[in-house]
């Protein structure tokens, strides 16, 4: 066997995390857009048909990213331990929320029930709230545990819903509505607010300087190709050019192609580790004490 | 935590000895006869002054256990060729057959005779780090003395990896072959290079860890940030072999800019030669009738003998003297009369001022103003004057001391710095006194266990020396060792048990392959049996690659071996012994000891069989006897075990007779039962007996020392004498004597070395000597623009456990581990970043690493931490370590005139082609 | 009540790895996993730089976040302030991983041996299956302290209900005991020296102290 080679000089500072790999990104990402869509399929004024495809489609979402993240736990056979601590756990929280997500969709597609359709709506931002609150209860990770977070988190799990949404209209041939369309771009202009919001706070507050690297690089991109592009393509088919129907599919699937990057780069690439620091270098013997040490960040005044 | 419930968990109690800085004590966890685990022994916390710990070494010994890639039966060479890539060929044999080829080969030795045609032993023995495997081998010392003649001349890194100018001067002056800090009374240590919270084992971390804490300052002198550097007040980036002129520097402020007011004026009168008188040519005056050096008698005004009972030496001055005689080189008298005779320290004090803070600032890329500094804080922080009551006796305390590390007190530059040091604790008063500089152990003089016994009177009212004799009459022309340590170094000696060892080794390895021009004595032949333990110089020497070309023509070699490695690689026979949790061992602990190993208890220890040996391993006892059996030394061999030879005191004392019959072996268990039993009674001056038995369940046996121990003045003056310090008259002596010896026999090739033989040492550009001898080699300078340095990790210490995953694993937490440490600003200038693969090339060859980029170190230096680059040891070779070992070169030229060198190269570096690694 | 804590003296600690190969050999941790390691930290600019030596392992929180996240309750505050996992329970989602700011916590999900695919007798001696795919840490040796509770002696005073880590330390950097009890040794140091606890401002209150200077 070829001996552990780690580096010291990497020891202390913020690490990537390497626990969860793609198939834990996989849920925030298809468990997230699900959840969305659920949400959205209630309330976007589809017909009947498409809001069964668009419900079905959700809970498929979130079925795929729960079976991705089985295949990534320990110990998959007790998988069912996971609804042990309702008290403080979102993680158990998102389970619960996820049966309840099944059960209710599962009726709702059966029966075509509005009201049904209401629920597991309701259900599906459950479920995305606890999504977004399973990362930022992750006080480990800086760039997750920040509170601007979960608005993200929630704010691009509703945008790709809508994304899904208008690219399932389109494909089902009927053509998303202008409520729809008003709709993801008012999602979007809350999702790029709320991306601002949180790069920006993340900055303010202090985080991983690998971390604000892998953020600060994407940004622009982001801010781009997955609003400001879409943005245009929405308001063309807004204001009535011809092909409205594929430029809104563009639309969708370039908001949900982004969110979904955005999302694997928050859940990989840039969930640095907090490090580890500290706060009064040692005085030995007659020698002075120093400063704090924080590998791996910008010393800010007042932090530590 | 274990899956399944044990049936049965044990402690067995035993020491670690992996480095030089033990015993420390230890209990191994057995559970269901499985070593699991190595516990600290807290029933010793009362009496080791690390309170029963040990070091990080002895966690990784579980793992020596049951490492797979142990050697587990007796093997044999199939192949006749042996190299580097030629495949041994190893094949499994019965213990007879491998002890039946051995005792063979040793049988046909002495048949022929010990010796051979160029007088040299016939029979070499190798053995590993400083000391530590005598530890572990069982009674084989008691073999070897039975044997008689032995070449112990083919070192695995003794005199260049060792702190072998301490080893030599310290006992020379102080009877130190270690020498450390009183650290327990210290408040200030000056470290150059003394890298003791690696190397100083759990004793030496504890109490500077103690010190720190209550607030002692260690200003630490060194190229790079060392862990130790890093655990202190401060650190001063010095260039690399520069060392000598800093200290030099401390001294001129002491006496020049300081006075001798300021210092410890009767130390330096009654216990220094300080007021000895020096004739104009540079020797002592002496009485005409008596011989004896004169100082002048304030009381009188006159020069009478040194000893003259009421006389007030002077010190400082110069003074007129009627009569008196000079002994020269070769007895040769001259006689003077009213000639001008200045005191030994005022000699010092001319010479030491043209070397200035401001003069050293420019060798040593050290700021005056620091080492000004650092040299009044030392004066200040000595308190002349200030007492200290010990067990009931009053001593000077003075808390101070410089203490000094490996590269630093070996090579050239190495006596320099060791005079240095040691006249600067002479100055203030503080060698060899509470709070000062000890030294804490004797291997060239006797008794190996008291220093203290080793303090007689001697010449010129100095303690007794056996220096090797340089006379025409006695000098050693025809070497006896393949080191030729009696021709060429007086000071080594041969009267202690290590004088042979620590010859210059590197010239046994050298001399094989090519000897000087001028060459005119017996040309060296190989050894005829060549037995190796716990050593490994084809990784842990220089010019490796050669040297294991040399290894690989010795005609016989038999090695203990755990494993396979680079130099067992070209072993004829291979002898699996069973290892430290497997066998069973008694050593004397506590007393004075190695490093910082001075107790308030002195006792023995067992190292108890915790788990049986792993396949065919044996019981180094049981192998040793076979041995003795099969060699017709049996009875010999017994009776120095008798004697006490690899016990702990003889087998037979007052009151007392636990002698084993010479007529027959005896087993492991009884040799140890006897010697517990010994120990005990003579530890006890017979009040206690007890036997293997109950050290099986105790571990130790100690009785309290006093502290008073720790310090050699107090029996200097006992004994009315002097530190010969600080004036060199007899070395001055020696080398003019041994020099006419070499030229008498033609032989000019240590005309360098024989410049080092001086009363007061000079500055001589000691870095530029790596630098010339590049030059003389063909190399330019410019190309070879860094220096590489080693230092020593406490996980692998000497690397006897490279082997060890967990090691490995542990000591990757420290940066540089497996790496090359570069600055990193010089890095970045040369275009590597952290983790890059790089090439560190010297005039004979290249080492490759990962860098480490750090900003503790200076920018002109790179430092490889330990000795790697293995290539055969399993799991070791996969590390793709990085060695010095594997380009540093042998050299005459690199080699001081104790033939000493050290671990410092010039190199050149750049970035391998590829990304860097992840 | 009683909350056990930790003192680290950084003043003494070297950085040696005693107590991080301690810690291996008492709790048979496989390769590449180190419930404790002491950290080798560099700041400052040649010439002046500065080494610090830190040794890291589970802080045991006092409001230990990876027990806010925990699923099954497979990771537990205990009584005595110790932060434990219970691996029959524990499911192996790694929430803990990510909600610790310590570093602390790390899952093998497959068995691993020193050298090679076989464990040597000493590995497969104490090799436990319950360990594979669970979330693993440091455990202030959660046994000996459960011994003290058994026996009456005293974590921190008596070496065999103390932590390795702490009886290995051969710096005397770290200290064990009761931060409730007002005469435990850990009081005592705390009372004549500064400390701090490392991102405290995360909330966590940590269990471990590090000490830094005299007061």
């Amino acid at each position: 066997m070829k001996p552990f080679n780690p580096r010291a000089v990497e020891l202390a500072a913020p690490k990537q995390q390497r626990n969860w790999d793609w198939r834990a990104a996989a849920n925030f990402i298809c468990g997230g857009s699900g959840g969305g869509l659920l949400l959205v399929a209630a309330f976007a004024g589809l017909d009947a048909f498409a809001t069964r495809v668009a419900v079905l489609l959700g809970l498929a979402l979130i079925a795929c990213g729960l079976t991705c993240v089985w295949f990534e736990i320990g110990r998959p056979w007790r998988a069912m331990n996971v609804y042990r601590h309702f008290a403080t756990s979102w993680m158990t929280r998102e389970a619960v929320v996820a049966l309840a997500v099944f059960a209710t969709g599962a009726l709702a597609i059966f029966t075509g029930s509005v009201v049904l359709t209401v629920v597991v709506g309701a259900c599906g931002l459950a479920f995305l709230y606890s999504q977004a609150r399973i990362l930022a209860a992750n006080k480990g990770i800086p760039a997750w545990r920040h509170p601007a977070s979960v608005p993200l988190m929630v704010s691009t799990g509703l945008a790709e819903g809508a994304g899904f949404a208008i690219s399932a209209a389109a494909l089902a041939g009927a053509g998303p509505g202008t409520r729809l369309l008003g709709l993801l771009l008012v999602l979007l202009a809350v999702r790029v607010w709320c991306w601002r919001r949180f790069l920006g706070g993340l900055t303010r507050s202090g985080a991983p300087v690998a971390a604000l690297k892998v953020l600060d690089a994407f940004g622009p991109r982001f801010q781009t190709v997955g609003h400001g592009l879409p943005a245009v393509v929405l308001v063309a088919a807004l204001i009535g050019l011809p092909g409205r129907s594929m430029t809104a599919l563009l639309a969708g699937l370039l908001v949900v192609a982004s969110g979904w990057v955005m999302k694997y780069t928050l859940v990989r690439r840039a969930a640095y580790t907090q490090g580890l620091a500290v706060d009064h270098l040692p005085v030995r013997g007659r020698g002075p004490s120093g400063p704090a040490a924080k590998p791996g960040w910008k010393m800010m005044p007042g932090g530590s | 935590m274990e899956a399944a419930q044990p049936k049965s968990v044990k402690r067995v109690p035993s020491y670690c000895y992996n480095c030089v800085s033990g015993p420390d004590l230890m209990n191994v966890k057995v559970v269901d006869g499985v070593a699991t685990e190595i516990e600290p022994n807290f029933a010793a916390a009362d009496v080791h002054p690390a309170k029963g710990r040990v070091c990080v070494k002895a966690y990784g010994l579980v793992q020596k256990t049951y490492n797979p890639n142990r050697i587990s039966t007796p093997m044999k060479r199939t192949n006749p060729k042996k190299g580097r890539n030629e495949d041994p060929g190893f094949v499994p044999i019965s213990w007879d057959e491998a002890l039946d080829i051995v005792a063979g080969k040793l049988k046909a030795v002495r048949a022929k005779g010990l010796l051979d045609e160029a007088g040299l032993p016939r029979v070499a023995v190798s053995l590993g780090h400083g000391g530590t495997p005598s530890n572990y081998m069982g009674t084989f010392p008691a073999f070897l003395a039975a044997w008689g003649d032995v070449d112990f001349s083919f070192g695995s890194g003794q005199g260049v990896k060792c702190v072998h100018s301490e080893h030599l001067y310290g006992e020379f002056w102080h009877r130190g072959f270690t020498v450390a800090s009183d650290t327990p009374n210290a408040r200030y240590v000056i470290a150059v290079g003394a890298n003791v919270d690696v190397t100083g084992g759990p004793c030496a971390v504890t109490r500077h860890a103690d010190a720190r804490v209550r607030g002692y300052k260690r200003v630490q002198v060194e190229p790079h940030l060392s862990a130790t550097g890093a655990c202190s007040a401060e650190w001063v980036p010095i260039r690399p072999k520069t060392d000598p002129a800093f200290l030099f520097a401390l001294i001129h402020v002491l006496v020049r800019e300081n006075g001798l007011q300021k210092l410890d004026i009767p130390f330096l009168r009654d216990r220094t030669a300080s007021p000895y008188l020096v004739a104009p040519d540079g020797l002592y005056l002496r009485d005409p009738h008596s011989g004896k050096p004169l100082v002048w008698d304030e009381n009188s005004a006159s020069a009478v003998a040194h000893d003259t009972p009421g006389a007030k030496p002077a010190v400082a001055g110069c003074y007129r003297v009627g009569k008196a005689v000079v002994v020269d080189a070769d007895k040769e008298r001259r006689e003077y009369s009213e000639v001008e005779g200045k005191t030994a320290y005022e000699m010092l004090s001319e010479h030491i001022e043209k070397y200035s803070p401001e003069w050293a600032e420019t060798i040593c890329d050290v700021k005056a103003a620091t080492i000004r500094r650092i040299a009044n804080e030392y004066l200040e922080a000595a308190s002349i004057g200030e007492t200290i009551t010990i067990d009931g006796k009053t001593l000077p305390l003075r808390p101070v001391s410089v203490t000094l590390g490996k590269s630093v007190n070996n090579g050239w530059g190495a006596f320099e710095c060791c005079w240095a040091r040691t006249v600067l604790a002479a100055l203030v008063g503080s060698l060899e006194n509470p709070g000062g500089l000890v030294g804490t152990t004797v291997r060239l003089n006797k008794s190996r266990d008291n220093r203290h016994l080793s303090v007689a009177p001697g010449e010129d009212g100095f303690m007794v020396q056996y220096f090797n004799p340089t006379s025409k009459e006695e000098w050693q022309q025809s070497p006896s060792t393949r080191n030729l340590h009696q021709t060429l170094v007086p000071i080594v000696g041969a009267n202690g048990a290590w004088s042979q060892a620590l010859g210059p080794t590197q010239l046994a390895w050298m001399f094989q392959n090519e000897r000087p021009d001028d060459w005119s004595m017996p040309m060296p032949t190989l050894p005829e049996v060549w037995l190796v333990y716990r050593s490994n110089p084809s990784i842990s020497f220089w010019d490796t690659r050669h040297l294991a070309e040399t290894v690989a023509r010795f005609p016989f070699m038999a090695c203990f071996a755990y494993t396979v490695d680079e130099t067992n690689y070209m072993a004829d026979v291979l002898l699996p012994e069973a290892t430290d949790l497997e066998s069973t061992q008694m050593i004397r602990m506590g007393g004075t000891k190695y490093m910082e190993q001075f107790w308030d208890h002195k006792g023995v220890v067992l190292r108890a069989k915790a788990v049986e040996p792993q396949g065919e391993a044996r019981d180094f006892t049981w192998i040793t006897t076979e041995l003795a059996r099969r060699t017709g030394l049996l009875e010999p061999y017994v009776k120095a075990i008798n004697k006490g030879i690899s016990g702990v005191s003889p087998l037979q004392g007052e009151g007392y007779d636990f002698r084993l019959d010479p007529a027959t072996p005896p087993s492991s268990e009884q040799v140890w039962d006897a010697v517990c039993r010994a120990a005990t009674r003579t530890m006890s001056e017979g009040r206690e007996e007890h036997d293997l038995k109950w050290f099986e369940e105790n571990g130790f046996y100690t009785v309290p020392m006093s502290r008073l121990e720790w310090y050699l003045t107090p029996t200097m003056e006992q004994h009315g004498l002097r530190y010969e310090l600080p004036y060199q008259e007899r070395l001055m002596r020696a080398g003019r004597e041994l020099g006419r010896r070499l030229h008498e026999k033609k032989m000019n090739w240590w005309d360098e070395q024989l410049s080092e033989y001086t009363a007061l040492p000079e500055w001589h550009d000691v870095p530029g000597r790596w630098i010339r001898n590049l030059e003389k080699s063909g190399a330019k300078a410019a190309d070879f623009p860094f220096w590489l340095l080693t230092t020593k990790s406490m996980q692998y210490h000497a690397g006897g456990n490279a082997a060890i995953e967990v090691m490995h694993e542990v000591a990757q937490n420290l940066r540089g581990h497996a790496g090359v440490i570069m600055n990193a600003k010089t890095a970045a200038s040369l275009g590597i970043a952290e983790g890059d693969r790089i090439e560190v090339r010297s005039h004979i060859g290249a080492t490759y690493g990962k860098a480490a980029l750090v900003q503790g170190v200076r920018p002109d230096t790179l430092v490889i931490i330990g000795q790697f680059d293995h290539w055969a040891t399993p799991f070791a070779r996969t590390m793709e370590a990085p060695s010095l070992n594997s380009i540093a070169p042998m050299s005459l030229d690199l080699t001081d005139a104790t033939g000493s060198g050290a671990d410092i190269v010039r190199v050149a570096v750049r970035r391998m082609e590829g990304r860097a690694a992840a | 009540m009683t909350r056990y804590v930790m003192t680290i003296d950084l003043r003494r600690c070297v950085g040696c790895q005693t107590c991080t190969a301690a810690c291996k050999g008492a709790n048979a941790t496989p390769p590449g996993i180190q419930w404790r390691r002491v950290l080798d930290i560099e700041s400052g600019e040649f010439p002046d730089v500065r080494r610090t030596f830190l040794p890291v392992a589970c802080m045991h929180c006092g409001d230990p976040p990876c027990e806010h996240v925990c699923p099954t309750r497979a990771t537990t505050k205990r009584a005595d302030g110790l932060v434990a996992i219970d691996y029959d329970l524990c499911i192996g989602c790694a929430n803990c991983v990510m909600a610790c700011p310590y570093d602390a916590r790390s899952i093998v999900h497959e068995p691993r041996y020193a050298y090679g695919d076989s464990p040597m007798a000493s590995e497969a001696k104490r090799f436990d299956p319950a360990r594979i795919g669970v979330s693993m840490k440091c455990t202030f040796c959660k046994d000996r302290i459960d011994h003290a509770e058994r026996t009456g002696k005293v974590p921190g005073v008596d070496p065999e209900v103390t932590p390795a880590c702490v009886n290995s330390c051969i710096s005397g950097a770290m200290g064990f005991g009761d931060i409730d009890d007002p005469e435990s040794s850990v009081n005592k140091l705390l009372a004549e020296t500064q400390h701090f606890r490392m991102h405290e401002e995360l909330g966590t209150e940590p269990g471990v102290y590090y000490v830094w200077d005299m007061s």
